[in-house]
C-alpha cells in the first residue's frame, strides 16, 4: 500500500496553516468593512473591542456542554483555561495552560502568536491587537460564569504585541 | 367521601387475573380510579400553532383513553400566557383565555366518551418554552447549554405572581371544561423545575434562596388551583426525584425529596416520580437503560410521602409495576411512549392479548420529532398522530373480485408487517423467505449491543397478527422466477433486504472481508484489528459489539458524520459509547486500497493514510434489484419495500409495509 507519509502529512499541514492564516486575514478584512460602514468618526478601538465582546459571548456560549462542575473548582478552572487555550490554538497560537498560584487560578501562556503578524499586514495597531484579546478572552467568560454560577475572571499580565515576549493571562475564580 | 366517574368491573378480563394489583382502584383526593393505569401528558404537536386544539389531537386523545380502559387519561400539558413564553412546542395547545374552552371540552368528552378519567396538565415549558417567540422566561437569566433553546429573561417579582395565576385561571377553564384531575407539570426543565432548582433559581425575592423558598411559587400555584377547582377535584404534580443536573449545580436528591414533602403538605393529591432534564448528561429513557431501572425512585418517594405516588419511566412492561405496586413501592403505573406506539396497549393487558401489543423500542423519536417542531411520529407505529385519518386504517376489500393472491418475498419487518395488513383486508397472503426464521437482517441486528435485543418486539407483534389474520410462511423457500411463474400471483412484494456493497479495491474472494451479518450472529471470524465500513447504525452497532469485546475498531464512512441515520435523541448516546469503547471514525471518507494488513484511508478532500487491520467488515448497503424484471415479464402488481427499496432503518421498513399493505 503505497502511501508516502511525508506528502501526505505535508499536504495537511499546509493546508491547516492556510486556514490559521485565513481565520486573522479574513477578521481584518472583515475589521476594515466595519470601520467603513462605521464612518470616519467610528473610533476603530471601540468597533474592535465590540466586534471581540459579540464573538467571545457566541464562543463562550459553545463552551458549555463541553465544561461541568463534577470534579470540582480546581478541575472546573483547569477546563475553561484549556477552553480558552484551544481555541486560541486553532488559530495558530502556541499555548499551554499551567497552574497558578491557587487552586482556583489557571497560567494561559503563549510564546507564538499568528495575531500580530497578520495585524502588521494590514496596518492594525498593536495595542488594539492586545486588547482585543483580553477582552475576547473576557467576553468568553461570562456565560460559563452565569451558567456555572461561578465568577470567573481573567487578567491580562503580558502580551506580545506590547512587545513582553509572550502572552500571559491569569485566569481564576472570584470570591463570592 | 371519593367518588367514582365510570363503573368498571374488571373480572371477565383475563389481565386482571395476572395483574390483580394493575387493576384495583385507588383513591386520588376525592377520586376513585378504577384502575392503577395512567397515560401521563404527552405533547404530540398536532394542535393549532395558535393552541386551539384540532380533531387529530381529540381523535389522538381518543384512542388513548381507549386504551386505559377506565383509568386517567391526560391531554398534552397546556401553556398559559398570552405572550407565549411558556410554549415550548409549537403544536401545544393553549389555555390563557376562554376562547379555548370549546376545544379543550372536545378532548375531554372524548376521553369520557371512552369512560376514562379525563386529565388536565398545566405546563408552562419555561427554560424550554418560547417556542415561536424570541425569549423566554424564568426564574433567573441562566444562559442556555443547548442552543436549539431561546435566551433566558429573568421574571419580575410582578410576573411571577402573574405566572401562578395564570396557572389558577388556566386550571378553571380545564375544570369548566369537563377535566376531572388537574396536574402541575414540575419536570424536565420546565418553569416549575426551574423556580425548585437552584441551578437555574437565583432569586433573592421570597421566589429564591433555599429549597422552601424555592418552592414557593410552586406552593401558591398549588393552592390557588386547589382553591378555584374545589375539592371534587385531586390536583397532583409532576416532580423531578433526581435532576442529574451535578454537573451544573442542580438540586441533591435530598432537596428533591423535600420539594416533594413540601408539595404535599401544600395539599396535592398525588405527585408522580420523574428524574432528568432535557438538559441532563445521562440516559434515562433511551434503550440502553434496562426497563424497571429507575423504579427504585419511586420507592424512595414512597418513603418520604403519604399521598400516592406515579411512575412512568422505562416501564414498559405490566409486570414491573405490578410487583412494585404489590410490594407498596408505586401506586399508579404511567405510560408515555408506550402508549404512542400502541395506543391500546394497558387494554390488551387487561384482555390477555399482550402478544398483540406493539412495543415502544425507546429510541426516542417520537421527542426528536417535537423539538425540531415536527408533529408525532412514531418509529414503530405508522398510525400514530394519524387516528383521525380513515385513510391510514385497514379497509376491507369488499368486493370478492377485487382479494388477491399475494406473494411476499422476505419475511423481514417490511414483509410481514406488509402481510397482516393485506390479509386483515381480505387479501390472500403468502410469505416467502429463503431462512428458516422470520425477522430478516432484524435477527442479526438485534445483537447490537445496547439494548437492540427489544428491536425484535417488532417481529414478535408481526408474527402474533399474522397468525391472526391467516397468512401463510413459507420459509426455508427461495423465490425464483420459476416458481413466481408457477404460483403467478396478482401481486408481488419484494421484501428481500439489502445488496451490499463490494469494498472499493479489495478481492471479492479475500477471506479477511466479512459481512456484517455473520459479525454479528458469531458465524465470521474476526481479528483483533477491524475496519469496519460504514458510518451508518448498522457499523456503529457492530463496531460497538466488537470493541465492547476488546477488538480495536475503526469506521471508515462515506457519510459527513457517523450515524447520520440515527434520530438526534437517541444519536449522543451512540457518540459516547463510541468514545468510551475507544472506536475511531474516520467519516467523510473512503477506502482506496486494500492490502496485506491493512487499509488506505481517502478523505473527501483526497488526503491518504494507512489503517492497520486484519479483518474489514462490510456494513454499507445498496437496493436489491433482484426479481425485479421476473416479477414484471410475469405482469404481477410490483412494489418494493424496506431496504430492498431503499437501505435504510426499522422504523423505514414497517412504515414501508403498512403503506404498500393498504394500497394492495
Amino acid at each position: 500500500m503505497p502511501v508516502n507519509a511525508e506528502k501526505e502529512i505535508t499536504k495537511l499541514w499546509k493546508a491547516k496553516q492556510g486556514a490559521q492564516g485565513e481565520i486573522c486575514n479574513t477578521y481584518y478584512r472583515w475589521r476594515d468593512f466595519a470601520l467603513g460602514l462605521a464612518g470616519e468618526n467610528a473610533d476603530p478601538m471601540n468597533v474592535a473591542l465590540d466586534a471581540a465582546e459579540a464573538f467571545g459571548r457566541y464562543i463562550g456560549k459553545g463552551m458549555l456542554p463541553r465544561l461541568n462542575l463534577l470534579k470540582g473548582d480546581e478541575a472546573f478552572i483547569g477546563m475553561v483555561a484549556k477552553q480558552l487555550a484551544a481555541t486560541w490554538a486553532n488559530e495558530g497560537a502556541v499555548v499551554t495552560v499551567e497552574p497558578g498560584e491557587k487552586p482556583t487560578e489557571a497560567v494561559i501562556r503563549c510564546k507564538r502568536d499568528t495575531w500580530p503578524t497578520a495585524a502588521k499586514t494590514f496596518d492594525v495597531p498593536m495595542e488594539e491587537v492586545a486588547r482585543t484579546r483580553e477582552k475576547l478572552f473576557e467576553s468568553m467568560l461570562v456565560d460559563p460564569s452565569v451558567f456555572f454560577n461561578k465568577p470567573l475572571a481573567i487578567e491580562m499580565q503580558k502580551a506580545i504585541p506590547r512587545g513582553e515576549g509572550e502572552w500571559v493571562f491569569k485566569l481564576y475564580m472570584k470570591e463570592q | 367521601m371519593a367518588k367514582q366517574l365510570f363503573e368498571w368491573d374488571y373480572a371477565s378480563y383475563p389481565g386482571a387475573k395476572t395483574y390483580p394489583h394493575l387493576f384495583s382502584p385507588i383513591e386520588i383526593g376525592n377520586l376513585i380510579v378504577p384502575n392503577r393505569i395512567k397515560y401521563a401528558a404527552t405533547e404530540d404537536n398536532l394542535n393549532q400553532h395558535d393552541g386551539f386544539v384540532t380533531d387529530a389531537d381529540v381523535e389522538y386523545m381518543r384512542r388513548r383513553a381507549e386504551g386505559v380502559v377506565g383509568g386517567l387519561c391526560f391531554m398534552q400539558g397546556v401553556y398559559m400566557d398570552p405572550a407565549r413564553k411558556g410554549q415550548g412546542y409549537v403544536g401545544q395547545a393553549a389555555a390563557w383565555d376562554d376562547k379555548y374552552i370549546p376545544g379543550l371540552k372536545k378532548i375531554a368528552d372524548a376521553i369520557h366518551s371512552e369512560k376514562a378519567v379525563a386529565g388536565f396538565q398545566l405546563m408552562d415549558c419555561g427554560r424550554v418554552g418560547a417556542v415561536e417567540v424570541p425569549v423566554g422566561h424564568g426564574p433567573s437569566a441562566v444562559p442556555q447549554r443547548l442552543r436549539i433553546f431561546k435566551p433566558m429573561a429573568e421574571m419580575t417579582n410582578a410576573e411571577v405572581k402573574e405566572m401562578i395565576q395564570q396557572h389558577v385561571d388556566a386550571a378553571k377553564r380545564g375544570a369548566e371544561a369537563g377535566f376531572d384531575v388537574m396536574e402541575i407539570s414540575g419536570i424536565v426543565g420546565y418553569l416549575i423545575s426551574n423556580f425548585i432548582s437552584k441551578y437555574t433559581n437565583r432569586r433573592t425575592d421570597e421566589y429564591g434562596g433555599d429549597i422552601r423558598g424555592r418552592m414557593q411559587a410552586v406552593v401558591e400555584i398549588i393552592q390557588g388551583v386547589k382553591e378555584a377547582v374545589g375539592p371534587d377535584i385531586p390536583v397532583g404534580i409532576r416532580l423531578c426525584s433526581e435532576e442529574l443536573l451535578d454537573d451544573v449545580g442542580g438540586n441533591t436528591p435530598e432537596e428533591s425529596m423535600e420539594s416533594y414533602k413540601i408539595s404535599e403538605e401544600a395539599g396535592v393529591d398525588y405527585i408522580s416520580c420523574t428524574l432528568g432534564w432535557q438538559e441532563s448528561i445521562f440516559p434515562v429513557i433511551s434503550r440502553d437503560i434496562p426497563q424497571g431501572n429507575w423504579l427504585y425512585l419511586a420507592k424512595r418517594a414512597k418513603e418520604h410521602v403519604k399521598v400516592p405516588v406515579q411512575m412512568a419511566y422505562r416501564i414498559f412492561l405490566p409486570q414491573f409495576p405490578e410487583e412494585a405496586i404489590s410490594k407498596g413501592e408505586l401506586d399508579m403505573w404511567e405510560i408515555c411512549r408506550s402508549m404512542i406506539a400502541d395506543p391500546l396497549m394497558p387494554k390488551k393487558v387487561a384482555e390477555g392479548r399482550e402478544e398483540e401489543i406493539r412495543h415502544c423500542v425507546a429510541c426516542n423519536l417520537c421527542l426528536a420529532r417535537l423539538f425540531r417542531d415536527a408533529p408525532m411520529t412514531c418509529y414503530i407505529s405508522p398510525v400514530c398522530a394519524h387516528e383521525h385519518d380513515p385513510a391510514f386504517f385497514p379497509t376491507p376489500v369488499e368486493d370478492e373480485d377485487d382479494k388477491k393472491e399475494v406473494m411476499i418475498v422476505g419475511a423481514g419487518p417490511a414483509g410481514l408487517e406488509c402481510a397482516y395488513v393485506a390479509a386483515q383486508r381480505g387479501h390472500d397472503v403468502h410469505v416467502y423467505d429463503k431462512r428458516e426464521e422470520i425477522g430478516g437482517t432484524l435477527n442479526e441486528a438485534s445483537h447490537a449491543p445496547y439494548g437492540d435485543e427489544e428491536l425484535m418486539t417488532c417481529v414478535d407483534f408481526q408474527k402474533t397478527m399474522c397468525e391472526k389474520y391467516g397468512v401463510e410462511l413459507h420459509l426455508g423457500t427461495e423465490v425464483t422466477e420459476e416458481l413466481i411463474e408457477e404460483e403467478a400471483p396478482d401481486t408481488v412484494i419484494l421484501a428481500t433486504g439489502p445488496v451490499y456493497k463490494k469494498v472499493p479495491g479489495a478481492d471479492e474472494n479475500a477471506k479477511n472481508i466479512v459481512n456484517v451479518l455473520d459479525v454479528l450472529s458469531g458465524k465470521g471470524s474476526v481479528g483483533d484489528k477491524v475496519v469496519v465500513w460504514g458510518n451508518r447504525k448498522p457499523g456503529i452497532g457492530v463496531a460497538l459489539k466488537l470493541a465492547k469485546e476488546g477488538k480495536k475498531v475503526t469506521i471508515v464512512g462515506e457519510e459527513k458524520s457517523a450515524g447520520f441515520d440515527i434520530n438526534p435523541s437517541f444519536k449522543w448516546r451512540y457518540m459516547i459509547y463510541l468514545r468510551q469503547n475507544g472506536v475511531t471514525a474516520y467519516n467523510d471518507c473512503t477506502i482506496d486500497e486494500v492490502g496485506d494488513g491493512g487499509i488506505v484511508v481517502k478523505t473527501f478532500d483526497g488526503h491518504r493514510f494507512p489503517v492497520e487491520c486484519d479483518t474489514i467488515i462490510v456494513t454499507e448497503r445498496e437496493a436489491n434489484e433482484s426479481l425485479k424484471s421476473a416479477v414484471q415479464s410475469e405482469g404481477a402488481e410490483l412494489y418494493v419495500v424496506g431496504d430492498a427499496l431503499v437501505p435504510r432503518n426499522l422504523s423505514s421498513a414497517v412504515h414501508d409495509g403498512y403503506r404498500i399493505g393498504l394500497r394492495i
